[in-house]
Parts: structure tokens; sequence; C-alpha cells
């Protein structure tokens, strides 16, 4: 019994990993972009597969939502403004400098550069894992003996959130600076066109719409104790808001540019403000205060969700929101 | 049991293989539409049946996701990304 559980395995660990090594492949070489997007998100798919095939529910938890999903749906939203562009008769790559610069600064020489580059930054990072310890755990022993104290059972939400947390706030802000800087670059195409007169789409939206901003507050919720989390909530939401950007649902919402920046901004704030807060009280920037980290983690947790659904689901639109004509 | 989850899941994974075989050597856009949009289903039943075979508990939670960001994919790929989309008023979602 033992013997064919391993052999089926093995059988189902080859195939994913050819069937990973030929999509990453064709999904950068297709020459139709149409498919290659189809091929990327069947690779994020994939991906996520085999972390949960590693036993890493968390990463695969975030491929899932993140990589495969989300980042499926923003590539096709750029390929499709592509399209249009050439439409309307600009050539893709006289659109604009940044892209030109791109489209010539990729001559064979440079091309021989990047991959010398990429070589020699891979066997370096090759070499450093290499060098590891084959008996080393790390910090896995330390985290997991001081987990308690931490105020979730999650070991990764432990150390994202509380041990690490100030690696967190800094990566809420990355997302903070990447909005910010869509908005400054362009201002985002007119929201779909309303489709209200569609019964079909109207009536699986009635149905997914809460569901996907219940899961939100679900994965939010469990993440102490299993894996999820804000990054996992946030993304759901933000398919929710594309959702309503499709249908063209979202143009009110849109307009109230106050409301989305005090959205956008809320992660950041909260999370600095409760650093300041358990400075103050403990006298260690984001160190909270001994047996309450659970209640600490939720609040910074929810308003990030926030955020990062916010600005997950804006990166769609592809720059700042028009204003009201 | 657990032999059974996990053949049914390496069934699964090569159904995927054969879709992407037609995505890989064929020229309709319609049909690798529909081959994403079936990987999303195909993908969410491989989890699960990976998280039973393996006694993963978070592969619940995992297959959710699947299947709502799979929806809000099928709804994205109808509504934008259908091929020359010049006509896209005639058609109903």
């Amino acid at each position: 019994m033992d013997r064919e559980i391993a052999m089926m395995s093995h059988v189902f660990d080859w195939i994913l990993v050819l069937l990973v090594l030929a999509l990453a492949w064709r999904s950068l070489n297709d020459c139709d972009l149409f498919r290659g997007v189809i091929q990327f998100i069947a690779l994020g798919l994939l991906l996520a597969v085999a972390w949960l095939r590693l036993r890493a529910p968390d990463v695969a938890l975030a491929e899932a939502a993140v990589g495969s999903g989300l980042t499926g749906a923003l590539i096709l939203s750029a390929l499709v403004r592509m399209r249009q562009r050439e439409r309307r008769g600009v050539p893709a790559s006289a659109s604009s400098d940044t892209s030109r610069t791109l489209q010539s600064g990729t001559s064979n020489r440079s091309r021989v550069l990047i991959g010398a580059l990429s070589l020699a930054l891979l066997t370096a990072l090759g070499w450093a894992v290499f060098r590891f310890s084959a008996q080393s755990s790390g910090l896995a022993v330390e985290s997991l003996a001081k987990l308690p104290e931490s105020g979730v059972t999650n070991p990764v939400t432990a150390v994202l959130l509380n041990f690490r947390a100030y690696d967190t706030l800094l990566e809420i802000g990355v997302l903070l600076l990447a909005i910010v800087g869509v908005w400054a670059l362009r201002r985002g195409e007119r929201p779909g066109d309303d489709l209200r007169e569609r019964p079909l789409l109207m009536s699986l939206l009635r149905l997914l719409l809460p569901v996907l901003v219940l899961a939100a507050g679900y994965l939010l919720w469990i993440g102490a104790s299993a894996p999820g989390g804000a990054f996992q909530g946030g993304a759901l939401l933000a398919g929710a808001l594309v959702l309503g950007l499709l249908a063209g649902l979202a143009g009110r919402f849109l307009r109230r540019e106050r409301l989305l920046r005090t959205g956008l901004t809320l992660g950041v704030l909260v999370f600095a403000a409760a650093g300041l807060l358990a400075l103050w009280r403990t006298g260690g920037l984001l160190q909270y205060p001994a047996g309450q980290g659970g209640a600490w983690i939720l609040v910074i947790e929810a308003a990030a969700l926030i955020s990062i659904g916010l600005t997950l689901g804006l990166l769609y639109l592809g720059g700042r929101p028009e204003e009201e004509k | 049991m657990n032999t059974l989850y996990l053949a049914a899941a390496v069934v699964l994974l090569l159904t995927m293989v054969l879709g992407l075989a037609r995505v890989f050597w064929q020229t309709s856009r319609a049909d690798s539409l529909l081959a994403a949009i079936l990987f999303g289903t195909t993908g969410v039943a491989l989890v699960l049946l990976l998280g039973a075979g393996l006694g993963l508990s978070g592969a619940v939670d995992m297959a959710l996701v699947f299947a709502l960001l799979a929806a809000v994919l099928g709804v994205a790929f109808v509504l934008r990304g259908w091929p020359d989309g010049d006509s896209k008023e005639k058609r109903e979602p």
C-alpha cells in the first residue's frame, strides 16, 4: 500500500515538473500573446499545486490567490489595452518612451549581458544555498518555541506579523508605493460599460460578490490558526473589485477619490500607528504588549486587508480613476 | 483510499496535459479560452484530491480560493479577452 502511494506520488511529481517547465517555456515564448497569457495562468495554477505537494500550504494559497488569479487578470487587461492601442493606429513600440527604450535595449549584446548577469546571480545564490549545513533548521526551532507568546497559532502568521512584523509593514508600504506610481503615471481608462442589462452576468455577480467578500473575511480570520491572512484575503477582495469594474458597477465608488485614498493608506497608517503605540506601551517598536498579540495582529491585518484589496483591485484600472466630468 | 485519491489526481493532471497540448498546437482562440476556464475547474478538483491524498487540511481553503478566482478570471476573459472584441455589444456573456 505504501509502495503504491510512493509510486503514485512519483508519477504525479514527474508529470507536474515537466508540465511546469513546458508551461514556463511556452508562456514566455509563444508568438500569440493571448495564448501566452492562458499558459501563464495555467502555470500559476500548477505552481500552487506544486507548493501544496511540497506541503507548504501557506505559499500555495498565496500563489493561488495572487500569482495565478489576479496576476492573470492584470496581464490580460494589459494585453487588451495593447490591442486597443494598436487598433487606434498607435504602434505598440512607439506608444511611449519607456517601451521604445526597452525595444532598442534588447539588442543582442545587451541580451548576452543580461543573461550573463542573471547567470552570475543564480550561481551566487545557488552557492549560498549550497553552503547551508544540511542539518541546520534555521530559526524554525526558535520561532516555534516562542509561538505561544505571539498570540496566534499559525507559525507563518506569527513570523509575518509578530516576530518580523517590520518586514510586513514595509511590504505594505511597497504596495502603496506601487499604486502611487501607477496613479502618477497615467489616468486609468473608463471602467467597463454598464452591463446591467446582461441578466446572466448580473445573476452571477449577485452570488459571487458577497461570497468573495465573505471568503476574504474568512481567510483573514483563520490566518491566526491556519494558512490564510491579509494578503490572500486581500486578493479575493481585489477579485470582487475587478468584477465590479468589469461590470461597470464601480463607477460611483471610483469617483469618491478621498474615500479611495483613505482606504489605500489605511493599512500602512494603522500598522505604523500600532508600531508607535507599542513603542509607547512596551518600549519596543511593534513589540505588542504581552498576552495581547492576537488582538493587535487582527486589527493590523484587518486594515491591511482593505488596503491590499483596494490596491490590487485598482491596479487593474491601470491608472488613476478619471475625474467626473 | 489514499492511493485512489492520488491515482485520480494523476488522471486529472493527465487531462490537463491533453488540454495544454491542444492549447499548444491549435489555432482557435475560443478553444484555448475554454481550456483555460476548464483548467480552473480541474485545478479545484486536483487540489481537493491532493489534499485528501496527502492529508493536508489547508487544501479545502485553497480550493475555495481557486474556485472563486477562477470565476473572476472567467468573467474577465469573456468580457475583455475575447479575441477581436469589436462586436462586444452583440454577445451575451
